[in-house]
C-alpha cells in the first residue's frame, strides 16, 4: 500500500518560534495519517507565488495576503481553516487617557498612528472602518506610519508596539492596533499602555486562514482540513504550539468575514 | 440560568481586571454567563480582545448608568493548566510542637513513592505537574538505590550546622609556627584540602541525576556538597595562612581519580562516605588533637562534625540498600575490589606520615618524634579498627568487613 501523498504548508518565518510551531504541528499531522511539510518564506509575496506555482499545497496566510492572492485568481481559492481568533478579529483605537473620542469624526485633524501599512488590522483595515464611520483619516489625519514589518503584514506586532508608545509618548494623539494585541499588551503590563484607554472598536472580520488554489484535490483537501479540524488544545502535546499560534480552536473557516478588506483593498489599493 | 454578577468597580485590563475576571470565570462552568459592571466605555472595549485570548467570549454590551458599562462574559471550554490529577483538597502537614516543620514532614504520613516517573520535571512535593512539560530522564528515579531513612533529618542538622570558614576560624592564631612545624601542618592541610575536592564533587556528580521529586536527597546531596565546599576552603586557607605550602602528591591524585569514576550511586557512598569519610573521621579527630594552633584545631573540629553527617548518612543507605537486596552484597565488594585494582600505592605517602609525626611530637626533638611516630602507628590502627566497625554497622558480616576494609585505599580516601 502506498503511503498517503504528503501536503505542502507554507508559512511566513516572523519569528523563529514558527520553526517550533511548525515542527511541532507537521508532527502532529504526521501521527494522525497526514504528512505535512512546511516551508517557510520571508514575505508574504513571497509565500503567494509559492501557492501560485504549487511549490506548496496550502498557504498560511494573512487576510491582507489571502484577499490580494483571492484577487489575483477572480476568487478562485478555497479557505481550509482558521483559528477562532481570525473569526473575531477587530481593530480598536487608543488615545491617552481623557483625550478619547465619542465619533470618529471627532478624530479630524488629530495624529493617528497606524502599523505597517500592509497589515489588515493595524493600518487598512481601521482607515476603511473609520471612512464607513464618516471620518477619511488620509485625508482629515496627519498620519504616523510604522512601516517596520513590511511584508510580514504586521505579525512581528513590532509596529504595533510602536504605534501605543507614540501615542504614549505624545508623538501621535491615537493610534490603532489590533484588540487581541492591545489586550496581550494590558495583560503583560507593558507600561506605555498605562495612560492609555480604549477609544473605539472596529466591527469583527477575519484574520488569517490556510488558503489552496481550487485545483487542490479534493479528497487530500478534506483529509487534512478533518486533522486540522481534530487538533485539540487540550491535547498536552498540542497546547505549547497551539499557543504560540494563538489557537485555542480551528475552524473550518469562510469568506465572509474578508468582504470589508475587499472593499477597502478595492478603493485604496494600498502596495501589498 | 441568570448570569451571575460581578461588579469590577473602576478596574480595568492590566490594573486588576484580568486578576478579577479569571478568578470569577474559574468558578464558573462551561457556557456559563457573567454580567461584569465596568465603570467606562473605554474598560468595557477591551474585554472582547481579552475574552477572545483567553478562550472566552463577550456576548454582550450595555450602557449602564451615567457612563459605566455592563459586559456579558460567557465561559469557554477548557481548563487552563492541563492536569491529569486536580490538586487534592486542602491538606496540610504538621508542625512540631514548637512551631518548627521539618523537612521529615513534608509528605505528612506518607512515605516517598518508591518509583517516579524518570521523565518528571521539577514538580514540588504535592504540587500537580501540568501537562506537555518537556521530558527529562533522572537515572536515579527509584527510592532503594538512593534512600537512607534518617535523610531529611539530617539534612536539617545540616542547615543548622553551617559555618563561615572566613570568620568562625581564629586565623590569626596560625600565624608565626616554627618552620619545620608549618611545612608539616602545610603538607597535611593541603593533602586534606584535595580529598575533600572529591567529597564535593562525588555527590555533586549524583545530584542532577537525583529525581526532584526524592526532594529529601536532593537537599541533603547539596548539603554535602555545600559543606565539601566549606572544607576545601578551609583546609586551603589552613595550607596558606603559615606562608609554606603542600605539594598536592599524585598518589592521592590516583587515589580520588578511581573513586570519581564510580557510577553507582550505593557503591560510591560505600567508598566515599563509609569508608573514604569514615577513615577522615579518625584523622580530622587526630588533627584536632594535635593541632600546634588554635585556628587548625577549629578547621579539624568543624570539618569532623558535618563528616560525622556524611558517615551516618553512608552507613544507614548501605545497610537500606543491602536490607532491600541482599544481592547488592557482591556488587559492591566488587566495586572495591576493582577500585583496589587500580590502586598501586603499598601505604600512605611518606611525606604525610611524617607531616602527622612532626604535628603529633610538636618538634623535631627525638623523644618527642618518638612519642609522635607512636601516635600515627595507633592513628592507623584506629582507623582500621573504625572501618571494620562502620562496616558491620552498614550490614556487611565480620569477613566481608575485614575483606573490604583491608581493600580501602592507603590514602585513606
Amino acid at each position: 500500500m502506498s503511503s498517503p501523498p504528503q501536503t505542502t504548508v507554507a508559512a511566513v518565518a516572523y519569528h523563529p518560534r514558527v520553526v517550533t510551531i511548525w515542527e511541532s504541528f507537521c508532527e502532529y499531522f504526521r501521527d494522525e495519517g497526514c504528512p505535512t511539510d512546511y516551508v517557510l518564506y520571508s514575505s508574504y509575496e513571497r509565500l503567494a507565488q509559492a501557492v501560485l506555482e504549487q511549490t506548496a499545497d496550502i498557504g498560511w496566510n494573512t487576510n491582507t495576503a489571502f484577499v490580494a492572492l483571492d484577487r489575483k485568481l477572480g476568487e478562485e481559492t478555497r479557505i481550509l481553516g482558521m483559528r477562532d481568533l481570525d473569526a473575531k478579529f477587530a481593530t480598536v483605537i487608543v488615545t491617552r487617557h481623557g483625550e478619547a473620542f465619542d465619533t470618529p469624526s471627532q478624530l479630524a485633524g488629530r495624529r493617528l498612528a497606524l502599523g505597517s501599512r500592509d497589515s489588515g488590522h493595524a493600518a487598512i483595515l481601521p482607515l476603511y472602518y473609520l471612512r464607513e464611520q464618516g471620518l477619511d483619516a488620509r485625508s482629515a489625519c496627519p498620519l504616523l506610519r510604522f512601516d517596520t514589518d513590511l511584508g510580514k503584514h504586521g505579525d512581528t506586532g513590532d509596529s504595533e508596539l510602536r504605534v501605543v508608545r507614540a501615542v504614549a509618548e505624545g508623538a501621535a494623539d491615537a493610534g490603532a492596533l489590533a484588540d487581541a494585541t492591545w489586550a496581550r499588551f494590558r495583560s503583560e503590563g507593558l507600561a506605555a499602555t498605562g495612560g492609555l484607554e480604549v477609544a473605539w472598536r472596529s466591527p469583527t472580520y477575519y484574520h488569517c486562514n490556510f488558503t489552496a488554489l481550487s485545483s487542490f484535490d479534493d479528497e487530500r483537501a478534506a483529509r487534512w482540513q478533518a486533522c486540522l479540524l481534530a487538533m485539540s488544545y487540550d491535547d498536552p502535546r498540542m497546547r505549547p504550539a497551539m499557543t504560540l499560534e494563538g489557537v485555542r480552536r480551528w475552524l473550518i473557516g469562510d469568506r465572509s468575514g474578508y468582504a470589508s478588506l475587499f472593499a477597502a483593498l478595492e478603493q485604496e489599493r494600498p502596495t501589498v | 440560568m441568570k448570569p451571575r454578577r460581578l461588579d469590577a468597580e473602576r478596574l480595568e485590563l492590566g490594573g486588576g481586571l484580568e486578576v478579577l475576571l479569571q478568578a470569577t470565570l474559574a468558578g464558573l462552568r462551561v457556557g456559563e454567563l457573567v454580567d461584569v459592571a465596568v465603570a467606562s466605555r473605554a474598560a468595557a472595549l477591551e474585554l472582547p480582545g481579552w475574552a477572545q485570548l483567553n478562550g472566552h467570549e463577550v456576548v454582550d454590551r450595555r450602557p449602564r448608568g451615567r457612563s459605566g458599562q455592563i459586559v456579558r462574559l460567557r465561559r469557554g471550554p477548557g481548563e487552563r493548566v492541563l492536569a491529569q490529577v486536580p490538586v487534592a483538597e486542602r491538606s496540610a502537614p504538621p508542625l512540631r510542637r514548637d512551631g518548627e516543620f521539618h523537612t521529615a514532614d513534608l509528605r505528612g504520613p506518607a512515605d516517598p513513592p518508591e518509583t517516579m516517573p524518570r521523565e518528571a520535571g521539577f514538580v514540588p512535593v504535592g504540587a500537580t505537574a501540568e501537562q506537555g512539560a518537556p521530558a527529562f530522564d533522572w537515572r536515579l528515579h527509584e527510592r532503594v538505590a538512593i534512600w537512607a531513612p534518617e535523610v531529611a533529618h539530617l539534612g536539617e542538622q545540616a542547615s543548622a550546622s553551617q559555618w563561615d570558614a572566613s570568620r568562625d576560624v581564629p586565623w590569626e592564631a596560625a600565624r608565626g609556627l616554627p618552620e619545620h612545624l608549618e611545612r608539616a601542618v602545610a603538607q597535611v592541610m593541603t593533602f586534606i584540602a584535595q580529598n575533600e575536592y572529591a567529597a564535593l564533587y562525588v555527590p555533586a556528580g549524583f545530584l542532577p541525576q537525583m529525581h526532584p521529586s526524592y526532594v529529601e536527597l536532593v537537599m541533603w546531596l547539596s548539603s554535602h556538597v555545600y559543606d565539601e565546599a566549606r572544607h576545601v576552603e578551609v583546609f586551603t586557607k589552613r595550607s596558606l595562612i603559615g606562608g609554606y605550602r603542600g605539594y598536592a602528591l599524585a598518589s592521592t591524585e590516583l587515589s580520588l581519580h578511581s573513586l570519581l569514576a564510580e557510577h553507582d550511586f550505593t557503591a560510591a557512598s560505600l567508598l566515599l562516605n563509609v569508608l573514604g569519610e569514615g577513615t577522615f573521621l579518625d584523622l580530622l579527630r587526630f588533627v584536632h588533637r594535635h593541632a600546634p594552633d588554635a585556628a587548625t584545631a577549629a578547621a579539624a573540629r568543624l570539618a569532623h562534625r558535618d563528616e560525622r553527617r556524611h558517615v551516618h548518612f553512608g552507613i544507614s543507605h548501605v545497610r537500606h540498600a543491602l536490607s532491600d537486596d541482599p544481592r547488592q552484597r557482591a556488587t559492591l565488594v566488587r566495586a572495591a575490589e576493582q577500585r583496589a585494582a587500580k590502586l598501586t600505592e603499598m601505604s600512605l605517602s611518606p611525606l604525610l606520615i611524617e607531616g602527622l609525626t612532626i604535628m603529633a611530637a610538636g618538634s623535631l626533638v627525638p623523644a618527642a618524634l618518638s612519642e609522635g611516630a607512636d601516635a600515627v602507628r595507633a592513628l592507623m590502627r584506629r582507623m582500621e579498627r573504625n572501618r571494620i566497625r562502620r562496616l558491620r554497622s552498614a550490614g556487611f558480616d565480620a569477613n566481608e568487613a575485614r575483606y573490604i576494609s583491608d581493600l580501602h585505599t592507603p590514602n585513606l580516601m
